[in-house]
């Protein structure tokens, strides 16, 4: 499906508006409230993006020190360039370990990678234990936000999801009944893993510890019972130590949910050691670039701040019209906007940047300060440059440009769409305007005043 | 070329992590904070009643008090008098007679018992690290989380409750409130995966 | 002390749209104690060709108006994001030019949304009066990219008679984005619709706001669903032209 279809279908669905209104209008309310209870969180964000910044100015300082201490507690350190290089090396050591079923902790760079497919297609049972995430794999879709994957989905599919698959449903069709019959099926699935797979909100390169946030208290339950727990992270995840991260740490579920902190923040620092009666035997770190350092060095390096919030997209006008599967790729909202295009490439991703009204909202409310209009703008650059966007369009805007830059002319263009538009006109409004069929189908169009306002100044009007 | 080497290569030469310490430390010094006003027992007491954290809580004089605390606590909301202890003896060489003290932790019921090494007045968190009398996964398969807190341990801010830097425990966590879900039509769902109930008892 | 020499950028769209508003500047900064110019050689700040990602023309026309508004005192644009384009984004499409950039920079300071100017640096209050309830919606970019806020506001407080109301959402962007409501108008029509509902829920007379845009959009919108609220840009109102016909309706 292209994006217009994807969007068109979204605009069509009204539960899928209902369901957006009601996940996004409680966070908008929550973040609002917990920003008042922080007044210095405008300076705090700055100070958020000025850590990152200087992260990602000596990005191999700090990946070369989080490794050493990773592996002084005991984990082994893998980097992967590509996302496929990422899977395989997950693959190698699920196989290694002999392993028939892993649970997996919710992780937008799992996502990314397409690590679900690599583990089907290796023959290895997966389970996601995020309450969203076993939703969405029991549906066969693909997350439509990054803090709710599955938003979209009402309380009548779940439960018909569940009925189908658990192994002792829900008997009634309540919400916590529901969650209740997750908890029994999903605790059985986590504590008979044999590899638990995560991502990492942060990784402590002073200490080599991986930091991972849940509300469920599904990352712990998930990684600590089987023999294996392995991370895959992005490389810009890395941070200089535990202030810093206690510092992004209070911005991130403020910005995500309005919490102070997410309910389970953890940090693992290698595998089970001596005496311990629990942990994974093994613990595997997959560092991955995949198009991170390109990003660094092609004038993205700012989108490397994320923290993976959600608050661009909850306060976006166009998300919170279209929803996440519309935007077609891994991450949705602004932030996916910026980063599909250098995922998935500009060329099957161009409209994501175009389609933004560059209203700014999205930049107010981010965390680490990420200028996203300035690099959505950036994309549109870009995609003119390489002659992605439609003939229409650029001929259309180089005309309108050759005239803008002679007076005499353009006021005689002026003129003579002053005239042509009036003709469309009744009583003030043009209800039809060819050419404009995409203003005209949905709202009227102001008819223009007799004479432009320079012709009218000439002749001494005032 | 090992992907090692060709990200590393990518990000060129990297300075001395021992240069870039002190530019790190005036990035965080002085770091903005919540508003948080008023005396930090009384704080991180209000903060364990939020709803989001959903927290009961207790108090008691000395730690030979706690079984008597944690058998009201389990008569009033479990039912049953049995209880998962760590193998801390701290915890062991208590009198507890009056409870049923189990060897293995439930599966998704019953209660646990655990120290938190401190609670923090800001965010309403407890400290947990692990180690060998200090497992992590009873704190998260129980129905209901029973923590004890030595009021001298209750903290201020988050950053008063952070390790040093260096060898650190297998896994530290912070639990901030019942585990909690919103992931069915926004609804909020108390004991998604880990305790629903969260108990803390402060001792001193 | 004498009177300063101000440029008045009316903008494409008031110059194509509706003349009515370019005149309100006019009247109003003269009423502040300006001596207005209007240069004869403007045609569009370059925000279309800014926004379409066509960067060698958004730098053209960067150049030539910098040339062309050389020498005023101050630059005066009854829009937030075109004063943007010009104050924000010059310096930014410039940034790799050594010789135009310092003069995009020195445009960039001496650049003023209208509203903002009257208010911030001139310090002027309206003499009019208009019995009335407004609504006031924040046009994006003069709010993020300029901070116009509380200009509009205080200054709207010295109409006599004009009652301003609370919308809800009066942050939001309308849906407008320029060529976003023509290259995607779908989206852009359900965004315009939350918006009009949540005007006409405020049952105010009057919507006012910074951008002849984003008033086009609500305007034609809120006449498309037959709600009776009549919508003028800000400086009609302290111009002592709110009395006149509103956007839509003839003279």
């Amino acid at each position: 499906m292209s994006f217009a279809e994807r969007v068109d279908a979204a605009l069509h669905d009204p539960l899928l508006k209902t369901a957006i209104d009601r996940a996004t209008g409680t966070a908008q309310a929550k973040r609002a409230a917990a920003i008042a209870a922080f007044p210095s969180f405008e300076p705090a964000r700055r100070r958020a993006a000025a850590i990152k910044d200087h992260v990602i100015a000596n990005l191999g300082a700090y990946l070369a020190a989080f490794e050493a201490n990773a592996q002084a507690a005991g984990a082994a350190v893998h980097w992967a360039r590509t996302a496929d290089e990422a899977c395989a090396i997950v693959i190698d050591i699920c196989k290694k370990a002999d392993a028939k079923r892993v649970a997996r902790s919710k992780s937008m760079l799992g996502e990314e990678i397409g690590l679900p497919h690599a583990l089907e297609a290796a023959d290895i049972t997966r389970v996601e234990t995020d309450l969203a995430e076993h939703i969405i794999q029991l549906a066969h879709e693909r997350p439509s936000h990054i803090i709710w994957p599955a938003l979209h989905k009402t309380r009548e599919q779940v439960a018909d999801l569940f009925r189908a698959s658990h192994r002792s449903p829900q008997n009634e069709d309540t919400i916590p009944a529901m969650a209740a019959s997750a908890r029994r099926q999903l605790r059985e699935d986590m504590l008979s893993a044999d590899v638990g797979i995560s991502g990492a909100n942060f990784l402590i390169a002073d200490t080599g510890a991986v930091c991972t946030v849940t509300n469920e208290g599904n990352a712990e339950l998930s990684l600590v019972p089987p023999r294996v727990h392995i991370v895959t992270a992005g490389i810009e995840k890395v941070v200089p130590s535990m202030r810093h991260a206690t510092h992004l740490l209070r911005l991130l579920a403020r910005s995500a949910t309005g919490a102070a902190l997410t309910q389970y923040t953890t940090f693992y620092a290698g595998p089970r050691r001596p005496g311990d009666r629990e942990g994974p035997e093994e613990m595997h770190i997959v560092l991955v670039d995949n198009g991170r350092t390109r990003m660094r060095d092609e004038g993205l390096a700012e989108m490397l701040r994320c923290i993976r919030c959600g608050a661009c997209m909850n306060h976006c006008v166009v998300f919170r019209q279209i929803g996440g599967h519309a935007y077609g790729g891994t991450y949705p909202g602004p932030m996916g906007a910026v980063l599909t295009p250098a995922l998935d490439g500009l060329a099957g991703a161009k409209d994501l940047p175009n389609a933004c009204t560059l209203n700014g909202k999205c930049r107010e409310v981010c965390p680490v300060d990420i200028p996203l209009p300035t690099l959505l703008r950036g994309w549109r650059e870009k995609s003119w440059r390489e002659g992605l966007e439609p003939v229409t369009m650029r001929r259309g805007l180089g005309l309108w440009a050759w005239a803008a830059k002679r007076p005499a002319l353009y006021r005689l263009g002026t003129r003579v769409a002053i005239a042509a538009l009036r003709r469309f006109g009744r009583r003030g409004w043009i209800a039809r305007l060819p050419l404009a069929s995409g203003w005209t189908d949905g709202r009227d169009f102001p008819r223009p005043e007799a004479g432009s306002f320079m012709a009218r100044y000439r002749k001494g009007e005032r | 070329m090992s992907a090692r080497d060709a990200i590393l290569g990518k990000l060129g030469p990297a300075r001395p992590i021992a240069d870039l310490t002190a530019q790190a430390d005036a990035l965080i010094g002085h770091a903005e904070r919540p508003l948080l006003d008023g005396d930090t027992i009384d704080l991180f007491l209000a903060q364990l009643d939020q709803p989001s954290i959903a927290a009961t809580h207790d108090a008691v004089d000395t730690l030979g008090d706690l079984p008597a605390a944690v058998t009201r606590y389990l008569d009033a909301n479990v039912g049953a008098r049995a209880l998962y202890l760590p193998p801390d003896p701290q915890l062991l060489d208590l009198d507890w007679q009056s409870v049923t003290t189990l060897h293995s932790c439930p599966v998704d019921d019953g209660a646990v018992l655990a120290i938190a090494r401190a609670g923090v007045a800001e965010t309403g968190s407890l400290i947990f690290e692990t180690a060998p009398v200090a497992p992590m996964l009873p704190n998260f398969l129980a129905l209901h989380h029973l923590v004890v807190l030595h009021r001298a341990h209750v903290v201020r801010w988050l950053e008063d409750a952070l390790l040093p830097a260096g060898p650190q425990p297998r896994a530290h966590y912070w639990v901030t409130g019942v585990s909690g879900t919103t992931d069915i039509e926004g609804q909020y769902v108390r004991g998604a995966h880990g305790p629903r109930f969260l108990h803390v008892i402060l001792v001193g | 002390m004498s009177a300063p020499r101000v440029a008045l950028f009316v903008t494409c769209l008031v110059d194509l749209i509706r003349p009515r508003i370019g005149f309100a500047a006019l009247r109003a900064l003269e009423a502040a104690g300006c001596e207005v110019i209007v240069p004869y050689a403007q045609t569009c700040c370059g925000q279309p060709a800014l926004n379409s990602g066509d960067r060698a023309t958004a730098a053209d026309l960067a150049r030539r108006n910098i040339a062309m508004l050389d020498g005023y005192d101050q630059v005066v644009v009854p829009s937030g994001s075109c004063g943007a384009t010009i104050r924000a984004h010059y310096p930014e499409i410039l940034a790799d030019d050594p010789e135009w950039l310092p003069r995009a920079e020195e445009l960039a300071g001496r650049t003023w949304e209208i509203l903002a100017y009257l208010d911030e640096v001139r310090g002027w209050r309206p003499d009019t009066a208009l019995d009335a309830t407004a609504v006031y919606h924040d046009s994006c970019s003069g709010l993020r990219e300029l901070g116009v806020k509380r200009q509009p506001r205080r200054l709207l407080a010295g109409v006599e008679g004009l009652t301003l109301k609370p919308l809800d959402g009066e942050e939001t962007c309308c849906g407008f984005g320029g060529t976003f409501c023509v290259k995607y108008p779908a989206i852009s029509d359900a965004i315009t619709t939350e918006k009009a509902a949540a005007i006409e829920a405020s049952e105010a007379d009057l919507l006012l706001a910074g951008d002849l845009g984003c008033l086009m959009n609500m305007a034609g919108k809120l006449h498309r669903r037959g709600a009776r609220t009549r919508a003028f840009h800000t400086i009609e109102l302290l111009a002592g032209m709110g009395d006149g016909p509103a956007i839509g309706e003839e003279a």
